[in-house]
Formats: C-alpha cells, structure tokens, sequence
C-alpha cells in the first residue's frame, strides 16, 4: 500500500508536485532545486532530470504554476524573495531551466504565492509579511517575465483606513479550483499576524465591471475573527450547490460552506459546518483530493490525518498515516 | 478515499454508515525506511485515490558533515487498495477491465427502458423485461469472478478422493452469489435453502481459514484415509461421514460408506447383514428428495419441482428412515462402530438436533443442516432470519468472518447493513457494481440507494459509490481509462469528476493526449478538450517542438495564444532576413495560415512569404516574368496598410536586384513613385524617438534611393 518513491537530497526542506502528478519539485536550504521526473506515465520510477540553483537562500515554498503556461515553478526563500523559473528549449538548444522573473522586493518577505487561471490571463496572488496582498497578471502568455501588479490591497472585508507596522509570521492563499469559463475568479486568503483584522480568512472575488478586487466573504464566526489562520484550502466543487472551504487556525479545523448567489450587500452567505479537533498542534499544510471529499491535513504533530463526512453530514477523522521508520 | 476497516487493507471509504462517526480511527503505518528523526511531512493528492507523502527529515546541524543518509523520502501511498489479500493487482484490473462491458450494457439498456416506459421501470411488462437483464448482467459479472481454471480432472479416477480441490473460489464471487440468490434470481425463490446448501457446498473451504469447518474436517480426514487399513475402525470415519452428511454432501456420503469394509470379496459373505446395512443407508441418502427443479452434476437425492409433491416424498422417505431406524437388523449388527455410525447418520437424516449441532462446527454449517433435516419447507426470510439466530445461539462466533455478516445482513432485510458489510468488507468494485442487483431486487434498497443526500451535495449513495470507483480506477495509469463508463452513469457530479480526471491527465505524453481528446470527444466536453489541447501545445512550443505546439493549440482554438505566436514570428521576421533564419519559420507561417484571420499580422506574414519565395526564385539569368512577380509582390506589399513600416526599408533593400533589374526596369513610374513617398515617409519617421532602426548596414537608404531614381530614370523612358 505504502512505498517509497523517490530518494531526497540532505537538506531538502520542501516539495511540490506537478498538475499531472508527474513531476516533482524539490527545493533545499542550500537555494538548488531538483526535478524529479518519471520517464513513462505508468512508472512510479522517478530520476532527478535537472538540478539547478535558484537562490542564495534556502528554498521555503515551491509552487507549480498552471500548465497553460508551460513548466514553470514559483520559488519562495528564506529571505523573503520570489523568483519564477522556467523549463525551455530556446532556439535548438537542449533543455533547461531559466530564471524569468525575481519580483522586487522592498521592505517586506513573501509568505504565500498562488497561480490563479482566470479566462484570458493567468494571475498570481502574493501574500507579504507586511500584510499586503498583490495580485499580479501575466500580460503575454508565452512570456513569464512580463508581469503587471493588478491591484494592491490588505486582507479587511471593511474598507477602514489602511493598517501601518503589520508584521506576519505566515500567509495562506487558496484560488477557487473551478475550471469553467463562466467562473469568475476568487480566492481565499488568510493571515497569522499581529494585526486581529487582517487575520480571519476572507474570500476575494474579481468584480469584472469596476475591475477590482472585492471582498466577498469572511470565513470566521464574530469571536473567532482575530484567530490567526495556519491555512487554508479551496475543495475542487465537482457539482455540490455550494463551496466548501477548509481554514486552519489554531484552535481547530473549521469547514465552511460558501453560497454562490451574493446578497444586495455582494457578500455570500457561509455556514460553518464542521470543527475538526487539530489535536492541539497547529496545521501546516491542507489539501482536499480531486473530488473534493476527502481532506487530508498535517502539521506540527507529524502525521497525515484523513477526514471525511458522512451521510448525516457529519465530519470526522477517518485514518492517519502515521511515519514509521 | 471514502470506508475504511482494519481487517482488509483498503482505505477506500465510503461514509455509508451513520454509525461511522463511532468507530475508531484506523491508523496506518506510512513506512520511509529513514534512520533520523523525521522533521516534518508534507503531501500532495496524485490522481484518484493516491497520495504521495514528503517526509523529511532534521537538517543536520552545520558542524556535523552529512552523515550520507537522505534528506528525506517520497512515499506513494494507495488509499483504495485494488486488490486485496486474494486479489493481487493485475488480476484486479483484468476484473476491473472485464467488467466494463456488463456494466456498460445494463446502463445502456435501462436507459432505453426508461425512455420507452416514460421513467418508470415498475410498470409489469417493462420490469420483467428488466429483470432479465439485471439477471444477464449478475450471470456474467459473476462467470468473469471466476478466472481461475479448475485443475484438470485425473483420467483415473482415485476412490479415495471425496474433497475436489476446485480453484480457491474468491469471497467476491461468493458475495456476489449471495446478492444473486436474495436480490435477482426470482426463479430461485422457491428453492432458496437449496441454492444456500450448493452455495455452502461451493465456498465452505472460504471460512476454513479463520473457522473450523467441515471442508477442513473432510481435508484432514482425506489425508488420514490413504494410510487406513480398516476405515469403519476409525472414529473419523463415521465422523467425517456424518459431519457430511449434515450439510447435504450426499455424494461424499454415500463415496465414504462404499468404502466400508463389508464391500470386500473376501469379507462380503461373513458381513451380510453389516454390509446390508450399510448399502441400506447409502441407499436412503441417495433417495433423499430434494425441492429443486434439478441437480448439479454428480449430486445425489431425487428433485421434486412444487412443494406438494415434495412434502409427499419427504414424508414418505422420513418414514423408510425411521423404519430403518426400528428394524431388527441392527440386533444382528456385530460391528459396534458401524452400528453406531449408521444409527448416527439415521439420526441426523431424522434431524436430531443435538448429533446436528455435533456433527456441524459454525452456525452457518448448523443453518444448513436445519434446512435440510429439521424445518425442510422453511420458505421467507424471516423464518430464515429466526432460524439464524437460533443457529447462531447454538454456536457463536468468537470471529466473525465477512460472508457471515453478509448472509446475516441479508436475512434480516436490512439494507443498510447489507450496504455497509458490501462496501466494508468487499470495497469500491462491489459497491459500483452490486447496487444495481440490490435496487433490482428490493424497494426499500431502491428508495435508500436512490435518494438524494443535501449533505453530500445532493448525491445519491448509489452515485456516490460509482465515483467513488471511479477514483479507484483513477489512481492508476492502467485503468483510468474505463473510469468514464462509470462517472458518465452519475447524473448529478460525474461530469464535474470527470473534468478533473482529465485535467490532470500528463497530456505531454501523446498516447495519453490523443485517449483523453477521444474521451472528450465521446461525451462532448470541449472546454476541457480545448484546455487539454492548449497543455499539449504550449508544452510543446516551450520544448521546441514549435509546428506540434502551433498545431495543437489550432486544434484547441486558442486565438489569443496563436495570435502572440504569429505576433513573435513578426518580430523576428522583422530583425533578420537571411535565407536560413526565413527557412526556419517558413513552415511555421505556413502552418498558422489563414486560420487565425484576427490577427492582423500574419495577413502581411502571409504576403511576406509569398514575396520572400518569388525573391528567391529570382536569379541573374531568370526570365523577367519572374522578376517581374517578385517586384508586383514588393509593390503590394508596400501598398498594404497592414505592412509595419519598419519593414520597409529591409523589403527595399532585400529587392535591390529588382529595382536595378538589368534588362529592362521591373517597376513602372507610379509605383516608383509611391516606393519613393515611401521612403520620404520612413526619413521623415526617423526624427521621432521611438522608431526603431532595422538591422541593415549603414548605406541601405542611400542605396535603395539610388536604386529606385536609376529606376525612375528607366522607367520614364521606356514609357
């Protein structure tokens, strides 16, 4: 049932797996990131393809972006930077990996990065330690250096006045996985920082009209709303009348259902319908499986947890993985 | 994915069970093989049910150097186990592969019915039309459960053999069976005990793992018979002869007692009325009447078709064995254990309970023989149910096999039970597959199967069972491909499944990328035919692969893509003219063509090329015709609003051979007139900042401008 796959490099500290499940980035403290690659799609045999050093610091996150747009990989650093490379061909040379893109940074550290595909373009929404969000937008599609800064905004659902001196420990940004061309594009958002409002998990939705970026939904109950958020995760909808959404904080794993009608207020209505016990660890990482049944979490206490719902609705832990040497 | 259960290996789970929330959380090891410490996890869902897990270990510490030991591993974990502890895994996908057709048809076939009978499959003539099918579709899943050849019989065959070691049968084929027998096959009604006591007969070696049984009793007993010299001193004998005949092994019996010793030549004259005895017995047991319309091959006992005769024949059979019980013969009967043996099979013919419950060893086996010997016209479920339980106080179970709590969950008409032992025991396959038998044969199966749930996103169990095979078959490379047939029988989120299956098909793989265009193909999804086809051609144009990524994304109508690659190929165009540089991207043009009309620049491409292969043609000592075609191509060219005007000068000076044509001037006083105003335009252009001068040396204008007042010159003349 359970089998080792691929043999990692001392001091590898994160990895990422391609759209199809086929590729596997793996980023180390040293600033190299390996690709591993299976040769054929029925194999589970996988050989390093290229190794490559991206950056002077540690690689902390490594994000696929979406294959529309080739193969391309999103690296965040220790140092706070976000740099985008990318697998070409150029004029009959061989294969190889290329930086196309070092965002700037100023004053403050990326925390979270994720590709959204939109109709036309293809967005990217960074979280910094500052509080700021960006969502920056690819202008040609075959060129992932050119990219625009669409909008700048803090993650508040009422339009107060702008929080100065913001510091974040962490960020967790999830886009809605539809894939339809109707869907306008959303995404999830939360914050672990100093600041109560920025926290609680919002969802932002592109207001095509006034083009902008408008909060739509906030994933907290009023007591819960300055909890930090560890992270969060969007479930691929494959025909449910409703979005369900995962938020980790620390107190527990709460499951929200998010309506697809907004109200006169433009804002969704959202039910929060499971707490799942953290076992008094925080949640580093969610991810729901393709139909979007099945959660599975890990986090400080070192193992997979499985969580399902049952005909009552009812949520609970249905297995964990548990390492054993 | 969805119920997991600790005794098979399969995480596969569906939340059937409301009671589920109660039960323990299973843990799993997740086996890395790394010596250190581990640091921390983290995973990624690969394709349906599979789940890779990162597991990495503590950095080590900057002084220490590395101790060779890896950084961490990568371990794939399956959650849905396709193939169990009987099954290994290619023998799954076979039955996963051959299952496809069945399934495919009695889908196709129950939309057909429905549509003729306006959605209501209940209306007599259509339902037993269905049940014909649903009783086709259970014969066939069934027969192809059945893989394994049976071993070739031996020409001779031995006496001594009274087990035949048929191929191990599977739990699933005798699950299936069970449904069969309860849910489809309403001929068999009738004769339910019957088709339980073959079913036994069948699949009792199944329980001789986990329980004693009579299989294994007859196994050991065979072994034990090779080295006996006089069979009816051994106690087994009678034993294994009476445990045999408690469950209907008639055949066995009756081979076990023409062992016996007063068959013997030499000893058939001293043993008369032993032997009479005996054969008396045999005789009885092999008369035995049965309610069934017939018998299997090399079964004993006499069938009787309808429950009047049959209980005429009983009666009158149960009075020859009790007569035979009374006779006088017995007096004259010197040998003890064989007195005593034949009295205890008279016994358990006459249904004594206490040598019924000695003779059988788990309640199933007592069950059986409660059939045959003391309630024989047992007819309906609840008396089976209540003999069940009366079975099952005589002799419980300290483990419970799987078989057991299905035929439990049968009898006692509980759906639900029936439902959760099928998915716990049995997994995703069974659940796809038999809830069509379930629905067929039972209402209230078909109300619980078929209602909506809001809480699971208004799926029904039945839907929520298929996708959830469907994302077994998913997880791997060899049998994603017949998960269609299946998310295309869910109504309500097959298509959403689908999508997402296909979305993270590797399209960069060929096979793969024309399989899953045909499978869009085939259920009209072309949003995600387009993105599959837009993956296919961007990877391919990012990997130099430049006309299959132009191809691809023509097939995917990617206008907005082919257009930024038509908008490069202008770019490039523009900076270099060398005959080798044009040759490269002249298939590319071509193969843009005239497909893509909104871009505006590949009209002058198109133009462009045309020109560029006249030029070519044009040589010293070419005809003029074709000089003079090169230089009407530069001219329309050059008129064309759609020409960018820094590609004047390079088209003016590329063509310089045409405007100094030796023989007799190419292009006439007004169009040397226009290319002039041309040129004026492109000096005058020059001033402003963002013009951006062509790759062209120093003297191309002053040479074009000499060129065409030479050509001026002629051509007044010549007009």
């Amino acid at each position: 049932m359970d089998k080792a796959i691929i043999k990692l490099d001392e001091g590898t500290t994160c990895t990422a797996w391609n759209y199809s499940g086929h590729r596997l980035a793996a980023g180390s403290t040293d600033g190299t990131l390996s690709i591993f690659d299976s040769t054929d799609p029925a194999s589970s045999v996988f050989n390093c393809s290229s190794k490559f050093k991206v950056h002077e610091s540690s690689i902390v996150k490594v994000v696929w972006a979406p294959p529309e747009y080739g193969d391309a990989v999103a690296c965040i650093c220790a140092d706070g930077s976000l740099l985008l490379w990318e697998e070409v061909v150029e004029d009959s040379e061989l294969l190889q990996w290329k930086l196309c893109k070092c965002f700037d940074r100023i004053s403050s550290q990326v925390l979270d990065v994720q590709f959204g595909v939109s109709q036309t373009s293809l967005k990217l929404v960074a979280a910094y330690s500052d509080g700021q969000v960006k969502v920056f937008e690819l202008l040609d599609p075959f060129e992932l250096k050119n990219w625009q800064l669409q909008a700048e905004f803090q993650n508040v659902i009422e339009s107060v006045s702008k929080f100065g001196n913001v510091s974040c420990r962490s960020a967790s940004i999830a886009w809605n996985p539809l894939k339809g061309e109707i869907q306008q594009s959303s995404f999830v958002l939360g914050f672990d920082s100093d600041t109560p409002h920025l926290n609680s998990s919002k969802v932002w939705e592109f207001d095509q009209d006034h083009q902008r970026w408008l909060p739509v939904a906030e994933l907290a109950l009023p007591a819960d709303k300055a909890d930090p958020v560890s992270t969060v995760a969007w479930a691929p909808n494959i025909g449910r009348p409703y979005e369900l959404i995962a938020v980790a904080t620390c107190k527990e794993i709460a499951l929200w259902h998010v309506g697809s009608n907004p109200d006169s207020d433009g804002r969704l209505s959202v039910e929060k319908v499971a707490m799942l016990s953290t076992h008094d660890s925080e949640v580093w990482q969610m991810e729901w499986d393709m139909s979007g049944m099945t959660l599975a979490t890990t986090g400080s206490d070192g193992v997979v947890r499985l969580w399902q719902c049952n005909l009552n609705g009812v949520w609970h832990e249905q297995a964990t993985l548990e390492p054993t040497s | 994915m969805p119920g997991l259960t600790s005794e098979s290996d399969d995480l596969a789970m569906v939340p059937v069970s409301p009671e589920s929330e109660k039960q323990p959380v299973v843990i799993y090891p997740l086996r890395h093989g790394l010596k250190s410490p581990i640091h921390r996890l983290s995973f990624s869902w690969a394709c349906g049910n599979t789940l890779r897990v990162s597991v990495f270990r503590k950095p080590p510490s900057e002084k220490a150097d590395g101790d060779g030991e890896a950084g961490g591993r990568v371990v794939e974990v399956k959650l849905s186990n396709s193939g169990d502890e009987e099954v290994d895994a290619a023998r799954w996908r076979r039955m996963a592969y051959s299952s496809v057709t069945p399934f495919a048809l009695l889908q196709s076939r129950k939309h057909s019915l429905s549509a003729a009978s306006r959605m209501s499959l209940d209306i007599p003539p259509y339902k037993a039309e269905w049940w014909e099918h649903v009783i086709e579709y259970s014969k066939e899943i069934s027969s192809l459960l059945n893989d394994r050849k049976p071993p070739p019989k031996s020409i001779i065959e031995d006496p001594k053999s009274v087990v035949n070691e048929i191929a191990a049968p599977m739990c699933l084929k005798a699950a299936w069976e069970l449904l069969e027998i309860f849910y489809v096959d309403k001929q068999s009604q009738s004769w339910i005990p019957e088709r339980l006591i073959d079913w036994l007969a069948d699949y009792n070696s199944l329980f001789s793992g986990t329980l004693p049984t009579i299989h294994s009793k007859l196994v050991d007993f065979q072994q034990e018979l090779v080295g006996v010299q006089v069979v009816e001193e051994d106690p087994n004998y009678w034993d294994a002869m009476s445990s045999a005949l408690a469950v209907g092994w008639l055949e066995t019996v009756v081979k076990l007692l023409r062992l016996h010793g007063s068959y013997r030549f030499d000893q058939l004259s001293s043993r008369e009325t032993e032997n009479g005895l005996v054969e008396a017995v045999a005789v009885l047991i092999s008369k035995m009447p049965r309610m069934r319309p017939g018998l299997r091959e090399d079964n004993l006992g006499e069938c009787y078709k309808t429950k009047p005769d049959f209980m005429k024949a009983w009666e009158k059979w149960r009075t020859q064995v009790s007569k035979l019980d009374c006779s006088s013969y017995w007096l004259q009967c010197d040998h003890r254990q064989t007195r005593e043996g034949l009295k205890n099979l008279i016994q358990i013919m006459l249904g004594n309970p206490t040598v019924l419950s000695n003779a059988t060893f788990n309640w199933m086996e007592l069950f059986i023989s409660h059939f045959l010997y003391i309630r024989p016209f047992t007819a309906g479920l609840e008396s089976m149910h209540n003999s069940a339980q009366k079975c099952i106080q005589v002799k419980p179970v300290s483990i419970s096999h799987k078989l057991f709590g299905l035929v439990f969950g049968i009898l006692g008409e509980n759906t639900e039970v029936v439902l959760a032992e099928c998915s716990r025991s049995f997994g995703p396959w069974m659940m796809a597959h038999a809830v069509e038998l379930l629905t067929a044969g039972s209402t209230h199966a078909d109300i619980l199967l078929h209602e909506e749930h809001s809480k699971l996103g208004g799926v029904s169990i039945e839907e929520l069972h298929r996708l959830v095979y469907a994302q077994v078959l998913s997880s791997h490379a060899l049998t994603w491909q017949i998960a269609p047939i299946y998310l295309t029988s869910c109504i309500k989120q097959g298509i959403g499944l689908l999508e997402n299956l296909l979305y993270k098909q590797p399209v960069q793989h060929s096979q793969i990328l024309l399989k899953s265009i045909e499978i869009c193909r085939l259920y009209e999804l072309d949003t995600i035919n387009s993105n599959i086809m837009r993956i296919a051609g961007v990877h391919h144009w990012k990997h130099g692969r430049k006309g299959s990524g132009v191809f691809w994304l023509q097939q995917a109508r990617d206008e907005f893509r082919l257009n930024r690659i038509a908008k490069q190929l202008f770019d490039f165009v523009g900076k270099s003219v060398s005959d080798e540089g044009f040759k490269q991207w002249e298939g590319l043009i071509e193969l843009l063509g005239s497909e893509s009309r909104t871009a505006g620049g590949l009209e002058f491409l198109n133009k462009y090329r045309d020109f560029r292969r006249s030029l070519l043609q044009v040589h010293g000592d070419t005809p003029t015709d074709a000089a003079r075609n090169a230089a009407e191509a530069l001219v329309s060219l050059m008129k064309n609003p759609s020409t960018p005007q820094r590609f004047w000068l390079p088209l003016l000076y590329d063509s310089l051979k045409l405007l100094m044509w030796q023989e007799r001037p190419l292009v006439n006083v007004s169009q040397t007139h226009l290319l002039l105003n041309k040129l004026q335009e492109l000096s005058m252009a020059r001033l402003r900042p963002d013009f951006v001068e062509a790759d062209l040396p120093s003297d191309a204008l002053s040479s074009v401008r000499l060129a065409l007042a030479t050509n001026l010159g002629g051509a007044i003349l010549e007009e």
